[in-house]
């Protein structure tokens, strides 16, 4: 079975190479990473590494780079695709756990929740999941434990199903929405949240009720309600 | 009537070129322009005989006749505001779908 690994990157120079050889040395070889009109030296990085490299002439968002990766899979025939957060947050050991229920044929997607054992996650982050998840549901009607997960496994009839439209971080409801209308057999496993001082730092605004965490929350439900009504 | 003076030389001076220059640099359609003059036109003749106001408005049922003009300008608005955000959300789309294309393109010359 071909298994695709797509990493959507921008401004990830200082860590793509790690985290592309923490993937090979589990055994996936198959890596597309979709540079998303970074202005450092992203582009670069990956491509050195030998790995499939595509680029955005300019930025569009994760949605939107994820979906370019998608469709470089699909173009190469993949059996299973992966998608992951390229600034090293996940841990590569689960890809094997997202991947078996498909191989197994026991499900079309797999999602790597963080919320299934949450005890390292701050309980502000904990509960800004929840939120999202209920506002996935309200738009989307599908539930599950952590929708805004970068970590997925597609199945070939679950990729061929799908196609967002969404630019950024809200496209992971709305792909949701999408596996929900199609009818698509859901799996949620456990994943590890690596917090490596790179991440945190990263992801500073987030950690805690920020006025900019809150701010790039309102946006994401002003672009859902949006998109909701002009399509 | 000094205010009236400057609306209309403001109109003539600045306004009207201005479409006309829209219309040369083929910025706006003929039909467009046409539109626009038409426009500030009826504002100037209304600007000079402001008594066409109320004739407008008891025929549109409002009791102040402003009020008329008001609630038109709240829909125009409305209406334009819309129809940008369904444009710019077009023209967003587009460009995702042209960069996917690029991006792309290596991917399927590798495949051939």
């Amino acid at each position: 079975m071909k298994t695709y690994i797509i990493l959507p990157a921008y401004c990830e120079g200082k860590v793509i190479k790690e985290v592309i050889a923490s993937i090979k040395k589990e055994g996936y070889k198959n890596i597309i990473v979709v540079d998303d009109g970074s202005s450092d030296n992203t582009y670069e990085e990956a491509k050195s590494t030998g790995v499939i490299t595509i680029s955005h002439p300019i930025n569009r968002g994760k949605g939107a780079a994820t979906q370019t990766g998608i469709d470089a899979a699909k173009l190469l025939n993949a059996d299973v695709i992966v998608t992951m957060d390229s600034d090293g947050q996940h841990d590569p050991k689960d890809i094997k756990k997202l991947v078996k229920p498909i191989i197994d044929q026991k499900a079309d997607v797999v999602i790597g929740s963080r919320m299934i054992n949450n005890k390292d996650m701050p309980q502000s982050r904990i509960l800004m999941n929840k939120i999202a998840n209920i506002v996935t549901y309200i738009f989307f009607g599908i539930m599950v434990s952590d929708s805004q997960s970068g970590l997925r496994a597609y199945s070939k009839k679950a990729y061929n199903s799908v196609y967002t439209y969404m630019d950024r971080y809200e496209f992971e409801s709305e792909m949701l929405g999408q596996i929900k209308d199609a009818n698509l057999r859901i799996k949620e496993v456990p994943i590890k949240v690596i917090y490596t001082d790179y991440s945190k730092s990263k992801y500073k605004h987030m950690s805690k009720f920020s006025p900019q965490g809150l701010t790039n929350g309102i946006k994401m439900v002003v672009r859902l309600i949006e998109n909701s009504l002009i399509k | 009537m000094v205010i009236q003076i400057v609306v209309t030389l403001g109109v003539l001076v600045l306004v009207i070129p201005s479409i006309y220059s829209s219309y040369k640099k083929k910025s706006m359609t003929p039909f467009g322009a046409f539109l626009w003059i038409l426009f500030w036109i009826a504002g100037l003749i209304l600007i000079w005989f402001p008594h066409l106001i109320d004739v407008i408005g008891s025929g549109l049922g409002v009791g102040r006749s402003i009020d008329a003009f008001v609630y038109i300008g709240i829909v125009y608005l409305l209406y334009v505001s819309l129809n940008q955000k369904i444009k710019l959300n077009e023209i967003k789309r587009e460009i995702t779908l042209l960069n996917r294309k690029l991006a792309l393109r290596d991917v399927e010359e590798e495949k051939k």
